[in-house]
């Protein structure tokens, strides 16, 4: 079974292929606005180490929108193409591991708040929102993830971003996710409501 | 017999999720999704909305341009996509999707300029070669006058607006007058019921701009003459305006377009994109077209508004010119200028 995840939730664009459950390749690139170029260049080195693919696995946010949506256009896109399934999960859930007890891993939602959910010894115990971080920070829990390190909580500098390898295991342990996870509607208003 | 390459095209500049399928010059497929009903409400297109319908719209899209033209993705000689000009995150949408399928399938991927496709869909229709052409592209977000000499070389543009575009001048006066969104088809329907009896401002059509302006556009002077004339004029007769206004936009845009046709000494008038379905425009620039002595080619309607043959269509001219494919990664660019007619092969 040859794995090739995708993710594009947070300002990394993490991309890993696995034969099982060993690393086949690992790459990422950092960049808010560079989703777009770098997932394909990282997937086409994927691609050059391990051509068959047996299933594709994208997380679905929460995330800023737009490099959200580049992961998962391309992945569904793909696994359509090559006509083999694509799983989706939660990408909070593939950025921490090892922690027990009760955690909270948060992302950055941008406008000053954060995309997060809560956890207890690996597994998700709450559905992610996006809140202020005050609200998150009210809760008492230690929290992991960018979100905690850019609003000054006590953060575990190696756990920020979402990795290939967590994915993959939250992908056994964890609940599949079907729609992007956007979380906020649209920035508008209706004629009626201006 | 059918020559040229097979390929697929993806647009999504905007708020239609399109995918066409073309063989050379012939077009096998075109299928189109549009979010417009859902952009209603906010009385013009909101970006984000049109991202998320893209998103839902885009593989859906994809399957159907496939089985509509019963052709399976690995006969594919080619994938191409706008990559500009448009709305980055919709853009994104479409060459998120187009990577994918270059990659899965591997197939060369080409980044195509969104307006050069609007001329290029003319090869679908017409039989000949396309000579050295005047087009005037008319849109939601663009309106210039632009010169070709071949499709697959940099265009020279001659003209451009200098504020809103005509789509957006019929969206605008549309929501002055309380028709809904968009605003175009909604004028032209109305403006045949009524007559142009209401003298409206043409832009940049006085002596003074003949030097500088001469093929530029500008509407929001007539946006503005519009609103007024309803403020003064409170039981004015709808169709009456609709008409005058509509006049008003497809005067400037004809003669400008003749004018820079005959300034360039070419025979050849092309009209594209989503204002050229305009019933009034068609008629007035067939009529001038032909006393001026031009050809005039516009493609059917459904080939005028934003699609993906389009796409295709200038994707099978670059293969067939033997230009080099697009690196992967395509970086799409929101105000792509027109001398860019594909993207690079390195990023």
């Amino acid at each position: 079974m040859r794995t090739l995840i995708i993710d594009t939730a947070t300002s990394r664009t993490s991309v890993g292929l696995f034969e099982g459950n060993s690393p086949l390749f690992a790459g990422r690139m950092d960049g808010a606005t560079s989703h777009g170029q770098a997932l394909p260049q990282l997937v086409s080195a994927a691609l050059e180490i391990g051509k068959p693919i047996s299933q594709v696995v994208i997380g679905m946010g929460p995330g800023p929108f737009t490099g959200l949506r580049v992961g998962i256009a391309f992945a569904q896109v793909f696994a359509e193409a090559r006509k083999i399934p694509l799983l989706g999960i939660s990408s909070l859930d593939g950025i921490v591991s090892g922690v027990t007890g009760k955690y909270i891993v948060a992302t950055d939602a941008r406008r000053r708040e954060i995309y997060w959910a809560e956890f207890d010894s690996g597994k998700r115990t709450s559905e992610p929102r996006v809140s202020q971080p005050n609200f998150v920070k009210d809760l008492g829990l230690p929290v992991y993830g960018e979100g905690a390190q850019l609003y000054g909580f006590e953060a575990d500098i190696d756990m920020t971003h979402p990795n290939p390898l967590l994915l993959l295991s939250a992908l056994e342990s964890g609940q599949r996710v079907d729609r992007p996870m956007y979380l906020r509607k649209p920035d508008a208003l209706t004629l009626e409501e201006r | 017999m059918i020559d040229g390459p097979l390929v697929l095209g993806i647009e999504t500049s905007c708020d239609e999720t399109a995918v066409g399928i073309v063989h050379g010059r012939k077009l096998l497929s075109n299928v189109i999704a549009s979010s417009v009903l859902e952009h209603e409400r906010f009385g013009g297109v909101v970006p984000e909305v049109a991202s998320r319908a893209h998103l839902e719209a885009i593989w859906p899209t994809i399957k159907g341009a496939l089985s509509e033209s019963k052709v399976e993705l690995k006969d594919l000689d080619a994938i191409a996509v706008t990559a500009g000009p448009g709305l980055v995150g919709a853009l994104l949408v479409g060459t998120s999707a187009a990577n994918a399928l270059a990659l899965a399938l591997d197939k060369p991927l080409y980044g195509v300029n969104h307006l050069a496709s609007h001329v290029a869909v003319d090869l679908l229709t017409h039989q000949f070669e396309l000579k050295p052409s005047i087009a005037l592209l008319v849109s939601g977000g663009h309106s210039s006058i632009l010169k070709i000499e071949k499709i697959t070389e940099p265009f020279e543009q001659l003209g451009r607006t200098l504020d809103d575009a005509s789509g957006e001048a019929f969206d605008k006066v549309a929501r002055l007058m309380g028709l809904g969104f968009p605003g175009g088809p909604l004028i032209d329907q109305l403006a045949e019921l009524g007559e142009i009896n209401i003298d409206f401002p043409r832009g940049l059509t006085a002596v003074k701009d003949f030097q500088e302006h001469r093929f530029n556009f500008s509407f929001s002077g007539l946006k503005t003459a519009v609103a007024r004339y309803l403020q003064s004029n409170p039981g004015y007769k709808q169709s009456d305006l609709a008409a005058s206004f509509q006049e008003a936009v497809v005067d400037v845009l004809t003669k400008k377009a003749i004018d820079a046709a005959q300034f360039s000494g070419i025979e050849t008038l092309l009209i594209g994109g989503g204002v050229a379905a305009n019933s009034r425009l068609r008629a007035v620039a067939r009529e001038r077209a032909t006393a001026a002595g031009l050809e005039l080619r516009i493609p059917p309607p459904i080939l005028c508004t934003d699609n993906g043959a389009m796409v295709a269509a200038l994707g099978a001219q670059l293969v067939s010119a033997g230009k080099p494919a697009s690196a992967l990664g395509i970086a799409v660019d929101a105000s792509a200028p027109i001398s860019q007619i594909s993207w690079p092969t390195s990023i």
